[in-house]
């Protein structure tokens, strides 16, 4: 898969957020804590690298997380297709240092440009259930994460987007406890532990879609 | 680091038995023309856990190559053996 390098600066994202920053007035959504240690973390700046993951259930999704964690700069993973031609997509997906995976053949250049930006300390959003899921239970969790989470050393942060009844009706977002994989499973758990790890995620995100 | 393509191999039989222990008599017989994902039987996130510790292990590092572009072990060992 072709390489993409971010962008050396922000520019373009600072600018698109600090101009959209007035909409939050209206569209800002409620979020809901699972716990304590989950709201302290989130409204303590969520310092370091942390992997954000979310259920997927339609294309604004990534816009209502942005919404939810506005303060922290999101680094979304997405699917390659969004980085075919030299358009206006390309740029744009580029510009929000939106990271390209290619689904059918993970390439090592993902996985570090990932990783690398885990262990800067950024935050590095991403949808496990690989596509949207608009009916119906969460699809099974892609075990990638959990690696993922492992190889930048950061905690990983699940997050619930609850679908809207009505387009005009207010979002909510629940907001879990962040999962140390690494006190969990130890610095190099088994495969069998890291699909463990990912069921265990997706049960997690099951009981965040509750608490509302 | 000079190393054998036989001794790669050895290694290899150790990495992919400390990702999954089940693989321990599959990988006992492992040889060059073994196919990762058809004969071990390895996901793709298999693949993926193999190829970090991989880089660990010899102190290589992959370029930004597809983990399925490895379907043999001998593709692996001539990989590592060029980056040795």
């Amino acid at each position: 898969m072709e390489e993409i390098r971010p962008p050396k600066n922000y520019i373009v994202y600072d600018f698109v957020r600090v101009t959209a920053s007035p909409g939050l007035i209206v569209l800002r959504p409620k979020l809901v804590y699972e716990n304590e240690a989950a709201e302290r973390f989130v409204k303590h700046g969520m310092k370091g690298g942390v992997l954000l993951i979310s259920n997927h259930s339609g294309f604004f999704d990534p816009v209502h997380l942005m919404l939810s964690i506005w303060r922290r700069r999101h680094h979304f993973v997405c699917i390659k297709d969004f980085f075919e031609g030299n358009g206006f997509k390309r740029w744009l997906f580029t510009q929000f240092h939106c990271i390209p995976i290619d689904r059918d053949n993970f390439s090592m250049g993902s996985l570090r440009r990932i990783t690398d930006e885990l262990k800067a300390g950024k935050l590095v959003s991403m949808f496990p259930e690989g596509h949207v899921v608009n009916e119906g239970d969460l699809a099974p969790f892609k075990s990638g994460m959990v690696l993922m989470a492992l190889q930048g050393n950061c905690p990983i942060l699940p997050v619930y987007i609850k679908p809207r009844e009505h387009f005009w009706s207010r979002l909510r977002v629940a907001v879990g406890e962040p999962v140390d994989l690494k006190a969990l499973y130890g610095p190099r758990p088994s495969l069998k532990e890291i699909d463990e790890a990912a069921k265990s995620l997706r049960d997690k995100e099951n009981l965040l879609s509750t608490i509302f | 680091m000079q190393m054998s393509r036989n001794e790669i191999i050895e290694k290899l039989k150790d990495i992919i038995v400390s990702a999954d222990p089940g693989l321990e008599e599959r990988a006992s017989s492992v040889t060059e023309d073994t196919r990762i994902m058809q004969d071990l039987g390895l996901s793709s996130i298999g693949m993926l856990y193999i190829a970090i510790a991989i880089e660990e292990v010899f102190a290589i590092r992959f370029d930004n190559v597809g983990i399925s572009d490895f379907e043999t072990v001998r593709s692996i060992v001539d990989y590592i053996e060029k980056k040795l």
